[in-house]
């Protein structure tokens, strides 16, 4: 049997024991996931719902971990969402390349955004949302995305924060590094 | 450029016709951020559902907004199956696929952590559009390779080939690329 260390995570009365990651010697993270957890994923949405800006047009989000959360928040305005892709889909059309500048991950990971999606960005108020964030590097491309397609950025929402990269961002809690 | 029109449960869509390939072209569904179009396939796919099926699982990306719907109305668990094995998964257990859309290898991999909620149980594969159904094969496969026993193929439509192993909402037909 492999025994392995958790860390408990309690949102709105909805606890979890989450794995811990190493992903340098030394440094471990809670694993945060939101992929299959529906009952986890509503208690984040009730605790970052109300922070919301009530202008809101729209949701962006990026692939893949943060789709649930995007989509319940989304649902919970009869808004709509877009997910920025991490990989070139054959049937995108003259998309929107952003590279994310990360200082933990070296080969920088690129975003992409189908340019039919643009028009639905335009002048409007986005919400960006992710379900974790850590050096906010990720979330500063997305912001750069939709800016790049015309949107105004009206609130950078997260799940979760961990490390010191987060000014600006609501979250429903902090996760440590230990 | 070409459309197609569908209607689920009332929600009404017009899918571009787009060239996925050489000479093929296909009405492209995409659930994600499609909110209420999303709800509206869940709600009737969770009528179809058969009674017997305890766990969902999906290949990501596409139908992760679908899995989660369906989770939400039937209050069965699901489970992702991922396209790269991540670095904190626990022996995770990948079958490789041919992908229609990019013609590309295409992993699936579970999570070890997640084979207790496959093992034993029955299981309904939920994904957007099966078309050549590779996708659907190395899943069932991966699934069954981990003792789960597969009882369902939902799908909101089927494509090219009409198909009777899989329960879908519609069917999609293919199109030449002079009408993408």
């Amino acid at each position: 049997m492999v025994t392995m260390e958790t860390y408990p995570i309690e949102i709105g009365g909805v606890t979890r024991h989450v794995p811990l990651h190493e992903p340098f010697p030394g440094v471990r993270i809670p694993l945060v996931d939101f992929l299959g957890d529906i009952e986890f994923v509503r208690a984040v949405t009730s605790e970052l719902e109300p922070k919301m800006p009530s202008g809101a047009d729209l949701i962006v989000t990026v692939e893949t971990s943060s789709i649930p959360l995007a989509h319940e928040l989304a649902a919970s305005r009869d808004l709509n969402y877009i997910v920025v892709r991490k990989r070139r889909r054959p049937y995108m059309v003259d998309p929107i390349i952003q590279e994310v500048e990360s200082l933990t991950l070296g080969a920088g990971e690129v975003l992409w955004l189908d340019r039919r999606y643009t028009e639905r960005i335009l002048n409007k108020n986005v919400v960006l949302v992710m379900d974790v964030v850590a050096s906010g590097g990720t979330m500063r491309a997305l912001e750069r995305v939709v800016n790049r397609a015309g949107g105004k950025v009206a609130a950078r929402m997260a799940g979760f924060h961990q490390g010191n990269g987060a000014e600006g961002i609501a979250t429903a809690a902090e996760l440590p590094l230990l | 450029m070409k459309s197609y029109p569908i209607e689920i449960g009332g929600v009404r869509r017009e899918l571009p016709v787009v060239q996925v390939g050489d000479g093929v072209a296909v009405a492209l569904l995409n659930l994600l951020g499609d909110t209420e179009l999303t709800e509206a396939v869940a709600a009737e796919m969770a009528q179809r559902l058969p009674k017997q099926v305890e766990v969902l699982v999906t290949p990501e990306v596409k139908a992760v907004p679908l899995a989660h719907a369906l989770s939400n109305r039937t209050g069965l668990p699901y489970i992702v199956a991922r396209k790269t094995a991540k670095p904190y998964m626990i022996q995770p257990v990948t079958r490789e696929v041919l992908s229609i859309t990019t013609g590309k290898p295409q992993l699936l991999v579970l999570d070890g952590a997640d084979i207790a909620k496959i093992k034993g149980r029955k299981v309904a594969i939920v994904d957007d559009v099966v078309s050549t159904g590779s996708t659907l094969k190395g899943l069932r496969e991966l699934i069954e390779s981990v003792g789960g026993e597969v009882s369902a193929v939902m799908a909101v439509f089927t494509e090219g080939t009409p198909r009777d192993d899989v329960i879908a909402l519609g069917h999609l037909p293919l199109f030449n690329p002079e009408e993408a």
